[in-house]
């Protein structure tokens, strides 16, 4: 079996309008298609995770450096890890809400990699985007699948949201046993 | 005739804590320590240090230098406590070592308080690294207490530093990030190409972490 170590950071966010804010990021790993061959193992490291909350004092970019060390064991290519973020804005009662969401794929070639992720987050109606405006929450996603996957997509009407931004170094292991070039 | 495969590689990391940029501070030190999981052991080198007090240049540059030394080697041992999927060869299963750095300086009492806290990966790959890492303070939960803190020189701070290099737990807290701490890293392994590990393209410019926000001195 080859093994994948993603080590790296969640260095922070830039581009969002609300200035107090958290990161809720996990990594789903599975087949794209149903296979017996292909399955993802997390062998060590914690796969979700919520960062601090963070208010920066120079410049725009919240900073969480939140750490991420993952290792997982593959049979197969199929269902590389994507790694799924939520950005929530906090303000000065503790309410959360929401900023943005979005997902991007751990890397697949060894080395370090700098990673901008872009968001959105969903519209709603009219009335629920003046509600947002004056009293704040506003439409969520019930179900998280739907940053990561593309498969209802299409009934969403979103807007844009600020871009996250990670530091991820892959290590990989026995992929040339396996004839794998990355 | 093939030499027995080694079983265990070491990482030879050797640095400075280069210099800072903290705006709104002056006269600052920093510690720092690594932090590591079970599977890995330091054999050479220090694992902790404190720096000099630095003030700011005179120049326009207002620059915090510490260019303090960084000098420790890391051997990653065999784990045959944890359980092994089937058809696995033994692997070794690990957390990367990471340095911690806590930054402190003067209030305008004269009483030591904490600037910021950073935590970083040390690099896996062979090379040459530049990382520039946000440092944070954390926040007091109510305006009282902040006035309180300031006044009696008693910030919140974290009782054992090596929290800042863990994920879990981070969700309950508030905190600040005002500064950056530049770091300069050069990794040299052993065996472990020959363990398995690709670590991938030699990385001879190695600058990476965020830039300061435009204004600052680079």
């Amino acid at each position: 079996m080859a093994e994948v170590h993603v080590i790296g950071q969640i260095m922070g966010a830039t581009g969002f309008s609300e200035s107090s804010l958290l990161c809720k990021w996990g990594v789903h790993t599975g087949p794209g298609f149903v296979s017996p061959w292909a399955a993802w193992k997390l062998l060590s490291g914690v796969r979700e995770g919520q960062t601090q909350v963070d208010t920066p004092q120079i410049g725009d970019m919240a900073y969480w450096s939140h750490p991420i060390d993952l290792h997982f064991a593959t049979k197969g290519l199929q269902g590389w890890p994507r790694l799924h973020l939520q950005v929530w804005s906090q303000d000065s009662f503790g309410r959360c809400q929401l900023a943005g969401y979005g997902f991007c794929h751990v890397p697949s070639s060894p080395g370090t990699h700098q990673l901008d992720c872009p968001t959105w987050r969903p519209l709603g109606s009219w009335r629920e985007q003046l509600a947002r405006a004056f009293v704040g929450g506003g439409p969520q996603l019930l179900h998280g699948d739907a940053i990561y996957s593309g498969a209802d997509r299409y009934r969403l009407h979103t807007t844009s949201g600020g871009t996250v931004h990670l530091e991820l170094s892959l290590l990989l292991r026995h992929f040339d046993r396996y004839g794998v070039e990355c | 005739m093939a030499a027995a495969a080694p079983s265990v590689f070491l990482l030879m990391v050797n640095g400075q804590v280069e210099s800072a940029q903290f705006p709104e501070y002056d006269d600052l030190y920093c510690k720092y320590c690594f932090v590591y999981g079970q599977d890995w052991a330091p054999t050479a080198g220090l694992e902790e240090g404190i720096s000099q007090i630095t003030s700011k240049s005179q120049d326009a540059r207002r620059a915090l230098v510490w260019n303090f030394p960084i000098d420790v080697t890391f051997k990653s041992t065999n784990p045959y406590g944890c359980e092994i999927p089937h058809g696995l060869t033994p692997a070794l299963s690990f957390e990367g070592p990471q340095i911690v750095l806590s930054v402190y300086g003067p209030d305008v009492f004269g009483n030591d308080v904490v600037r910021g806290y950073g935590a970083v990966h040390v690099p896996l790959s062979p090379g040459r690294h530049k990382k520039t890492i946000p440092m944070f303070v954390p926040e007091s939960t109510s305006k009282l207490q902040k006035f309180t803190s300031w006044f009696m020189g008693r910030r919140p701070e974290y009782t054992d530093p090596k929290v800042v290099a863990q994920g879990e737990g981070r969700e309950v807290t508030r905190v600040r990030s005002q500064g950056f701490v530049t770091l300069l890293f050069n990794v040299v392994t052993k065996d472990m190409r020959k363990l398995g590990y690709d670590t991938g393209p030699p990385d001879t410019q190695g600058v990476s972490g965020p830039s300061p926000p435009q204004g600052l001195p680079r």
